[in-house]
């Protein structure tokens, strides 16, 4: 085995877009040695980040994919998880969270906790990842690194203290303060590659001290010795470091580092730290689900000797074929070796397997328990467990959540039209909330994904990436319907003019239910259809809820229910009794008082506070649920809940009314009712398209 | 039970009929006592009832985060739910918190005249036409002189009720002679109702110290459970 596992992290760094993250990675893979020079996000040489290795984030400064990256920090081996800062992305963000042992979060000095910030941190509370924060950009105009640990406290609720703390700020921040030492560094030499410690600056000796009592407080709630000696003035900076460790792997603290990545300041303690408090893959429990134990929890284990459980968290089509990025959560993975896909119920032979750096690989033979390499050449979805094939888990299934917007997309070419299936084959094998299919009726080919930049990334990719030009519709935002009553049904097919005939009888209800999409109840007594037609009837059921008659969309939270039916000895058939469920439902459908659901967003809106008033008025022409707003100085921030439909280029209009200085995220929350006005609108306008189609 | 039910045998009720039927619009309420006593839960239960009855209620928060506040609501509609079985309790539940509004402020960056600025934008560009507004966390001894007068013709103007929470702290004696805690002296006039409540052996009981016109009617024949928080008729 490579590395000892006791030396390795899985790391990945999340944060609000904008707060320095890839400038952070960049100065990361720089002090790693991994690479020579550091290139500026938006540089002026147009090298650009490593990390950031698709030429889209490039040009628009961010991180979309996640990329594994595998850097050496003295003796410990770190594989760095880049992940996406946009909400758009979280599904992007939430799986590579699913692989992480430990996180750094990064807030920028001078915004503060963002709305994203708040969306990215309750990610990784949901998958309980540790967490370090890093308070980036102290070197900026207005940067308040204090203010940003108060709010660490308050709005994300976390037990928070520096361990680093500023020497000066903005344009005066020469050094930092390690509050464990008790010492001041400094960063000397081209790229701060030179540290230098030196006694505290005496005008901040008070600052320190102050500082590293609350470090300590906090500290001491984890270890009984390190309280003892702190009583006695006896502690230890190994004391202090093994309390914050357990204190932050349990997560129940957090370690506040403050720097400048831009100014080289800072990045190499948070490396220390990262080693010294986030854990290595054997503190952390990770749970399979196994398949043939009606999936019961199996603790998976760290242990090279055990059966190999791997899950691929990550599909990359780069300059090198096909990459799969997978996390080894037990046992070993050799070249050659045979595993299988659990989801694909298929074997497959390891072939080549390669360490990522950042834009380099290294070929290897084998990969260890907790590490993270890539394959080549497997075919494969992400979210795929492999194992070895005396095992049959499943890691636990990721929460994926339901795409709610559409769009339509039409090549504008032939050459376009290969090219585009190559893409949209590619990029829903990537991430599961992007999904497409061709719409029978109007034989367009349909995305949908989580919101509006969403698509605009996949189309942009397929032009750049696949030279596929498209024309793009209208966005389209996934109705439901819904009945919200009992309905009886009682319904006979019957075709029997000349030929084979069709007959058969379907009687029961419908009623809505919670929780589940689709339910279907055989309780019919004394076999009034017979056995063999029972399964027709359910399938019709599926069929007649594929499109409710309201407005075409899905129909959901219903459950069928048969309990009476008629069959024919010659002319019952399978199909007599789809097509019967299927009347039987249209049958009972109207009766049942269908209605519209919407997907509703949360949407967090947060800006200087004298737009407060506009926001209100913007949420409220949107037919929004104000939920909550909070003001504090000359900031606020709104809550709400707004329809999908009504989002639509809801941030250029925030942008406008604000001068730019407001922004926003949102996410989906749930389906509900839509209001009987726009219900009604929606049923003329699915009416007027229907009799344009028949027209046709 | 059903929901009108549940309203007429709220015990709001029998604190409405204590205090000449209410509060009203246009005046400010206030609820007193020491640290940790149960005002938040008083309040909440107050707003509650407001909610039930279809009215819609802006929260100010100067202290907890939004969060908390809405752990409130919910702990205290689920307790009351549970212990009335309240039928059709999901959708209730929903209509109810639809009505809600919270704010939070941070009194010590925040002016009056910001706090009213929000609320009537709230108000009027949120199109949230509020019946009350319920202030927890306020800290009196921090209030600007003119804070009270200035909340209450925005209450006239606006017909909303304001019902304050109001911690009683500093040196003893906390009350003076007529009951009124001491920190509120200065703003007596500006308050219409005030309520104190007296920790006793078992219960809380609600002390009406200033009600309308009239100092130191009888007291409530309501109190608060020292377990629960509820309110309840005594």
């Amino acid at each position: 085995m490579a590395f000892e596992i006791s030396k390795m992290r899985n790391i990945g760094i999340s944060a609000h877009i904008d707060s320095g993250k890839t400038t952070l990675s960049e100065r990361i893979l720089f002090y790693c040695n991994k690479i020579h020079a550091i290139h500026e996000v938006r540089g002026k040489d147009g090298v650009g980040a490593t990390m950031d290795s698709m030429e889209l984030e490039r040009e628009r400064g961010i991180t979309i994919a996640s990329a594994a990256t595998n850097v050496q920090w003295k003796d410990t081996t770190i594989n760095l998880i880049d992940t996406p800062g946009h909400v758009d992305f979280t599904i992007e963000v939430e799986r590579s969270l699913r692989v992480l042992d430990g996180a750094v979060l990064v807030l920028c000095s001078v915004g503060g906790v963002q709305s994203q910030t708040l969306t990215v941190d309750r990610q990784l509370k949901r998958y309980h990842v540790p967490r370090l924060a890093f308070i980036n950009k102290a070197d900026r105009t207005g940067a308040n690194p204090f203010r940003v640990k108060n709010q660490i406290v308050e709005k994300l609720g976390l037990n928070a203290a520096f361990v680093t703390m500023p020497i000066g700020l903005e344009d005066k921040l020469e050094g930092l303060v390690d509050l464990i030492m008790m010492k001041a560094v400094y960063f000397d030499g081209e790229g701060g590659i030179d540290i230098r410690y030196a006694e505290i600056p005496a005008h901040l000796a008070a600052d320190a001290a102050k500082y590293r009592e609350e470090l300590l407080d906090c500290a001491s709630m984890f270890s009984d010795e390190l309280a003892e000696a702190y009583l006695e003035g006896a502690e230890t900076p190994e004391m202090i470091k093994a309390a914050i460790r357990k204190g932050t792997i349990a997560q129940q603290f957090v370690p506040v580092f403050v720097g400048s990545a831009y100014k080289n300041k800072g990045v190499q303690l948070l490396l220390d730290g990262v080693v010294d408090f986030l854990p290595d893959p054997t503190e952390v429990k990770n749970i399979a689900l196994d398949l043939d134990k009606n999936e019961a929890e199996q603790v998976v284990v760290c242990d090279a000797k055990l059966p190999t459980v791997a899950l691929a968290f990550k599909l990359e089509d780069g300059q090198y074929g096909q990459l799969t990025y997978v996390r080894i959560y037990q046992g070993e993975l050799k070249k050659g070796s045979e595993l299988f896909n659990t989801r694909a119920r298929k074997k497959f032979k390891v072939g080549r397997l390669v360490r990522m750096h950042a834009s380099a690989m290294e070929d290897i033979s084998e990969g260890g328990p907790g590490d993270i390499v890539a394959l080549f050449g497997i075919e494969c979805a992400s979210g795929d467990t492999f194992c070895d094939p005396s095992v049959n888990f499943a890691m636990t299934s990721m929460f994926v959540p339901e795409p709610v917007i559409s769009l339509a997309i039409t090549p504008s070419d032939k050459k376009s039209s290969d090219q585009m299936s190559k893409a949209l084959n590619r990029f829903t094998k990537e991430d599961p909330t992007f999904q497409t299919f061709v719409d029978p009726e109007s034989n367009e080919t349909i995305i949908k994904g989580m919101g509006e930049l969403h698509l605009e990334v996949y189309i942009e990719r397929m032009r750049r990436e696949y030279k596929c030009e498209v024309t793009t519709g209208m966005p389209q935002v996934a109705y439901r319907e819904a009945i919200s009553q009992r309905a009886e049904f009682n319904y006979t097919h019957k075709k029997q003019t000349g030929g084979s005939g069709q007959y058969g009888r379907v009687a029961g209800y419908m009623e809505p239910i919670d929780g589940a999409v689709y339910e279907f109840v055989d309780s019919i007594k004394g076999g009034s259809i017979p056995n063999e037609y029972i399964p027709s009837c359910d399938k019709g059921f599926k069929e007649a809820v594929k499109k409710g008659s309201l407005i075409g969309f899905p129909v959901v939270n219903i459950r069928c229910v048969i309990n009476d039916g008629a069959s024919h000895a010659v002319d019952s058939s399978d199909i007599a009794f789809q097509l019967a469920a299927i009347g039987a439902f249209r049958e009972a459908y109207e009766k049942a008082k269908p209605a519209i659901l919407e997907p509703i967003m949360k949407v967090v809106a947060e800006g200087p506070a004298e737009f407060q008033g506009n926001i209100f008025a913007s949420v409220n022409q949107r037919r929004g649920l104000i939920t909550a707003s909070t003001e504090e100085a000359s900031f606020c921030r709104v809550e709400a809940e707004v329809p999908l439909s009504e989002m639509f280029g809801y941030s250029t209009v925030l942008r406008s009314m604000t001068q730019g200085k407001a922004e926003f995220s949102m996410e989906f929350l749930k389906y509900g009712k839509v209001p009987t006005s726009v219900s009604e609108q929606l049923r003329k306008e699915y009416e007027e398209q229907r009799r344009k189609e028949q027209g046709r | 039970m059903l929901k009108e039910e549940l309203i007429k045998k709220s015990p709001v009720r029998v604190l409405e009929r204590g205090i000449e039927g209410g509060l009203k619009a246009g005046n400010i309420g206030v609820i007193a006592s020491r640290k940790g006593i149960g005002k938040t839960s008083v309040l909440v239960q107050l707003a509650l009832d407001k909610l039930m009855q279809g009215k819609k209620v802006i929260h100010v928060s100067f202290t907890t985060h939004t969060s908390y506040v809405i752990s409130w609501y919910e702990n205290i509609f689920n307790e009351v739910a549970k212990r009335k079985n309240l039928e059709d309790y999901s959708s209730v539940h929903d209509d109810l918190m639809k009505n809600r509004v919270i704010m939070n402020f941070n009194q010590e960056g925040v002016s009056t005249d910001q706090i009213l600025k929000s609320l009537r934008a709230m108000i009027v560009d949120g199109g949230f036409d509020a019946d009350a507004v319920i202030a927890d966390g306020f800290d009196f001894a921090r209030a600007d002189a003119g804070h009270f007068s200035q909340v209450r013709a925005f209450a006239a103007e606006m017909k909303l009720e304001f019902w304050y929470s109001c911690t009683m702290t500093g040196e003893e004696p906390l009350l003076d002679k007529k009951n009124v805690p001491v920190i509120l002296r200065p703003f007596l006039d500006e308050i219409a109702v005030l309520i104190v409540l007296d920790p006793k052996a078992e219960y809380i009981h609600f002390v009406v110290v200033k009600d309308h016109g009239r100092m130191n009617p009888s007291d409530l024949s309501i109190k608060l459970d020292a377990k629960t928080l509820l309110i309840a008729e005594a």
